[in-house]
């Protein structure tokens, strides 16, 4: 096996961070949950849920605002960053409730990485005034 | 899919093992601090996948001895290039391995050779998220190499896996559900297969009593009078008018308060189709003196939003619209006293062309 020296992959600034493009990577995930969420909603529409459909719409936009705030956050934009830890922060508030509360809500893995694990893990990638003296 | 297969739990705990161990022993590879983050953490999760798979064999080794050897290989495979990350290769070979694995899995769902369930699901986006991360160029890389087709790979696989994870998952979910699941989020109650000749006369009774005892409520008037109020929207071809103080009540099967009666939303106003029995709580299947033909069925995983008490179904990764709550309703027994001829009177859903009969008239 080949392997080269430090160069290829190593941060040739030491004052570089790939936090942001991190953050990036799971805000894209989280966009494209969003659409299939928002997708799904829609033909509910079809059979007379108006209300659904429009709440499939308000998440289609959301998985776009979400987009183009990770493309931000990847562009170290100061604005992308508060956007996205206050976006994730409500996602954590909601999906405790969700979770906490009585509801029968599903609590399976793929619920605790999605609506849990994705979102804490984005508020680490961006929390913290090191990581945020790299956003202008 | 939204249940974890008791046979598969032992991947969570593999995987969980993997990322403990991965954490720890891949900070001794020496250049583990040149690599940027994203690369550590592909890594780290291609580790994590790796256990899930390799703790999978032994449930997979008697009868699938095929599964089990892909699955060892693949372990050994993505352990192998978690640990040779300044490999010159090793993005491509990580993403052309972790591409394959994703598409494997949902071939062998698709076959029909492995039933989805939150392991599956669960690694499957352990897998896209590590696609992301190896692929993701960063800023200040030494060698800027690849970094079009890194770009290309991230805006396309990554979106089409998940998207083509979630399709496969529920098309195959809704086309060949379990013997349970007779409808998308209807779990029924377990019951024995064939109906004993006691079981049947005890469906019967319990029947033609509520029938009897509805009878006035054909009456719309009258079922607002006794407490009967819609919970939804009445532009629906049906809607379930709830009584609040026989939900709260906790009356069981109780055929002269039924929790619940369903009106079909006609031209000329709500016609009665049956009654609704409901269970207070979560996972507390009622009496069932009819057996099979009077199961309970619960409804799980279900988006429902305030706004007009309208649902739909949570995604394979646990997602609503924005604006919807994931929630299971408590067991639920409908009778139907209008003639239902895909399900008879108990069925959990009334046919959709018998509704539409009843607004012609």
């Amino acid at each position: 096996m080949a392997t080269n020296d430090t160069g290829r992959a190593q941060l040739a600034d030491s004052n570089q961070t790939s936090r942001p493009e991190g953050a990036f990577v799971l805000l894209l995930l989280q966009s494209i949950f969003w659409v299939v969420a928002g997708l799904s909603a829609l033909p509910f529409g079809l059979g007379g849920e108006l209300h659904m459909a429009a709440l499939g719409l308000v998440t289609l936009m959301l998985a776009l605002v979400t987009c183009l705030v990770g493309i931000g956050v990847l562009w170290r934009r100061q604005w992308a960053r508060r956007v996205a830890l206050t976006l994730e922060v409500i996602c954590i508030i909601g999906s405790a409730l969700q979770l906490l509360l009585p509801i029968g809500a599903n609590r399976g893995p793929v619920a605790l990485l999605v609506d849990v694990a994705l979102p804490v893990a984005v508020v680490w990638l961006l929390w913290g005034k090191k990581t945020r003296s790299f956003f202008n | 899919m939204y249940n974890v297969n008791p046979e598969h739990a032992i991947g969570l705990i593999g995987g969980f093992v993997a990322l403990i161990l991965a954490s720890v022993t891949l900070r001794l590879h020496p250049r583990w601090r040149a690599v940027p983050g994203t690369v550590r953490a592909a890594a780290v999760l291609m580790v994590v996948t790796a256990g899930v798979h390799l703790a999978l064999i032994p449930h997979h080794l008697a009868h699938e001895p095929l599964t089990s050897l892909l699955f060892l290989l693949n372990g050994l495979a993505f352990i192998a290039l978690a640990v040779s990350f300044t490999w010159r290769h090793w993005r491509l070979a990580s993403a052309g391995l972790l591409i394959a694995t994703v598409i494997g899995y949902l071939l062998y769902v698709g076959v029909g050779l492995e039933g989805s369930d939150q392991v599956g699901i669960a690694t499957k986006l352990v897998e896209v998220t590590a696609l992301g991360l190896a692929l993701v160029p960063v800023r200040g890389e030494a060698r800027r190499t690849h970094r079009s087709w890194r770009w290309a790979g991230l805006g396309v696989a990554m979106p089409l896996l998940i998207v083509m994870t979630g399709a496969t998952v529920w098309i195959v979910d809704l086309a060949r559900p379990d013997a349970r699941h007779v409808h998308a989020g209807a779990l029924l109650q377990s019951t024995n297969t064939v109906p004993t000749p006691a079981q049947v006369d005890a469906a019967s009774r319990l029947y033609h009593e509520t029938k009897t005892a509805i009878q006035p409520y054909e009456d719309w008037h009258q079922a607002w009078a006794a407490g009967y109020r819609p919970g939804g929207s009445t532009t629906l071809p049906s809607t379930h008018w709830m009584n609040q103080r026989y939900v709260d009540s906790g009356y069981v099967m109780d055929p002269h308060r039924p929790q619940g009666l369903v009106y079909a939303n006609t031209h000329h106003g709500p016609v009665l189709l049956g009654a609704m029995f409901q269970m207070k709580g979560i996972n507390q299947f009622g009496p069932d003196p009819g057996g099979p033909l009077t199961a309970w069925h619960q409804h799980e995983n279900i988006c429902i939003t305030p706004f007009g008490f309208e649902f739909s179904l949570m995604t394979p990764f646990g997602n609503c619209a924005l604006g919807a709550i994931d929630i299971s309703v408590s067991p639920m027994l409908h009778v139907w006293i209008v003639d239902n001829p895909q399900g008879g009177p108990f069925a959990v859903d009334i046919a959709p062309s018998v509704v539409a009969a009843l607004d012609r008239t």
